[in-house]
């Protein structure tokens, strides 16, 4: 008994730790759109960190603390999972905000400790929207599954950013 | 840094007076000319110039290049290159890679000793430092130390190796003669880089899950401090009598007084601020910026941003990378 005991324990102790390491290689997206809209218009429509209306894969949002630093807000997508983010900075001066995921299934989007920044600016009387994100793949240890690579992690992300903008775009240019 | 910080040209004469003469082998070059840029994303090292902040060599590396540390002559430097899952020795001055030597299975963090030639590897994954003669592209012996090993650093006496073990939050104190763990310290939440002052007599600790640094006395083996900083704080440089930490999220430097322990100064940098270096003389602080793929400067004196190079895709810069 005692022995099948220490025995456990050595081989947990032998198990190297992956409660909070990530894969070796941080990964970036940037996405961007351009607008025919003033800056500041764009702006009103997505700078409120308690407002994702404008994106076409979040059915509905539930949020706490307002623009504030540490503000929450939990997404829920039109495929039924859920995304739970904090807000970092809100800066309506810079026209920007930036906040991290606290808490995803990967299945619902492989990453990792995800950070990223919406913002945007004028550009001659249009506008540029920019959505940045840095992230780590799904998977923790060497040698991920291809659902869970770092492809894949940037495929998701690009996807999501992508869809967001295009149809930003297309609602602002439509006078909406 | 583990250099001497003084100002001017009195300063630097005075360090390399003090470095030459009375202590050889203790400090690095009294004056540095180049930093040496690991690009993750581009799988490359960036050659900068820094009297003009000009990227004057971008050399392909591969294996996702993160950590660096300089040999103490200046002429090689070695690069942790954590998907390779090897080191990578590069001829600085022929800009030529001499070989590369299978180190664990992640390595990363990564510190040259002094005057022993050996270097310092650290493995995310396997919890251990391998210290690897790489003139002989030989691991020559192993170190379990704590839980994911980030960043290393050296005593200037060379003596002492220092572990930030980030999933520990705890640092350890290796003997450098046995090649054994002799303490452990603990301190924040994941200490991720680590740095050791000039006189060999304080580490800090960049405690990335806790957004606060760690001060260490290292012979008492305590930590004597926490000071907060911004989010997600990576590394430290020293100069001055203070310590600069960058802060990945918040995108600034946090700029502390390493007497009082009282914030200076916080300055907006690029995005995701990573790798931190101060030159000898503590005029300058150069820092990469990973999101925005350009290295900083930083003047000490008036505490602004004065200069910026652009280098390769995603500049890490994990290390001591001037020389």
């Amino acid at each position: 008994m005692l022995r099948t005991l220490v025995f456990g324990v050595a081989a947990l102790a032998l198990l190297p730790s992956f409660a909070s390491a990530h894969g070796p290689t941080r990964q970036k997206v940037t996405e961007k759109v351009e607008i025919n809209a003033p800056a500041d218009k764009v702006w009103a429509v997505i700078g409120n960190f308690q407002d994702m209306s404008w994106h076409p894969a979040v059915a509905k949002l539930e949020g706490n603390g307002g623009n504030d630093a540490n503000a929450t807000r939990t997404l829920t997508l039109t495929s039924g999972g859920t995304i739970d983010e904090k807000l970092l900075q809100n800066d309506s001066t810079k026209m920007l905000y930036k906040y991290e995921i606290s808490k995803v299934d990967p299945k619902v989007l492989p990453v990792n400790n995800y950070s990223s920044t919406l913002s945007v600016k004028d550009d001659g009387g249009k506008s540029v929207v920019e959505w940045k994100g840095a992230f780590y793949r799904g998977y923790m240890n060497n040698d991920p599954p291809p659902e869970l690579n770092d492809e894949a992690a940037i495929k998701a992300v690009s996807g999501v950013y992508r869809a967001g903008l295009d149809a930003l775009k297309t609602k602002l240019e439509a006078g909406g | 840094m583990q250099r001497c910080f003084h100002t001017g040209i009195a300063g630097i004469l005075a360090a390399a007076f003090w470095c030459a003469a009375v202590v050889p082998g203790l400090c690095g070059p009294a004056v540095v000319t180049e930093a040496l840029v690991t690009n993750q994303t581009g799988d490359s090292l960036s050659v900068v110039s820094l009297h003009d902040m000009k990227a004057v060599a971008e050399i392909a590396i591969g294996g996702k290049p993160a950590g660096i540390a300089i040999s103490p002559d200046g002429s090689r430097a070695y690069l942790s290159a954590p998907e390779g899952k090897d080191v990578v020795v590069v001829d600085v001055a022929a800009r030529k890679i001499l070989r590369r030597i299978k180190v664990g299975e992640a390595p990363l963090g990564i510190a040259a000793h002094p005057s022993n030639g050996r270097i310092y590897v650290a493995d995310w994954y396997t919890h251990k430092i391998s210290v690897v003669d790489p003139a002989a592209g030989e691991v020559v012996a192993e170190i379990p130390v704590g839980d994911s090993p980030s960043g290393l650093a050296v005593t200037p006496d060379g003596k002492l190796l220092l572990s930030a073990d980030r999933d520990s939050d705890a640092v350890s104190i290796i003997d450098t003669l046995r090649n054994e763990r002799i303490g452990t310290v603990k301190v924040g939440a994941r200490p991720f880089g680590i740095t050791i002052d000039a006189t060999g007599a304080r580490a800090y600790t960049a405690n990335v899950a806790s957004d606060d640094i760690t001060i260490i006395d290292i012979a008492a083996g305590k930590a004597i401090g926490t000071v907060k900083v911004g989010h997600r704080p990576y590394a430290i440089a020293l100069a001055g009598g203070r310590a600069y930490v960058t802060n990945q999220y918040a995108s600034t430097v946090s700029v502390i007084d390493t007497g009082s322990l009282e914030t200076v100064a916080i300055l907006d940098v690029g995005d995701h601020p990573e790798g931190i270096a101060a030159d000898p003389a503590g005029a300058n602080i150069y820092v990469a910026c990973w999101f925005d793929n350009v290295l900083m400067r930083i003047d000490t004196s008036r505490l602004a941003v004065d200069g910026e190079a652009a280098v390769g895709d995603g500049p890490r810069a994990f290390g001591l990378f001037l020389r």
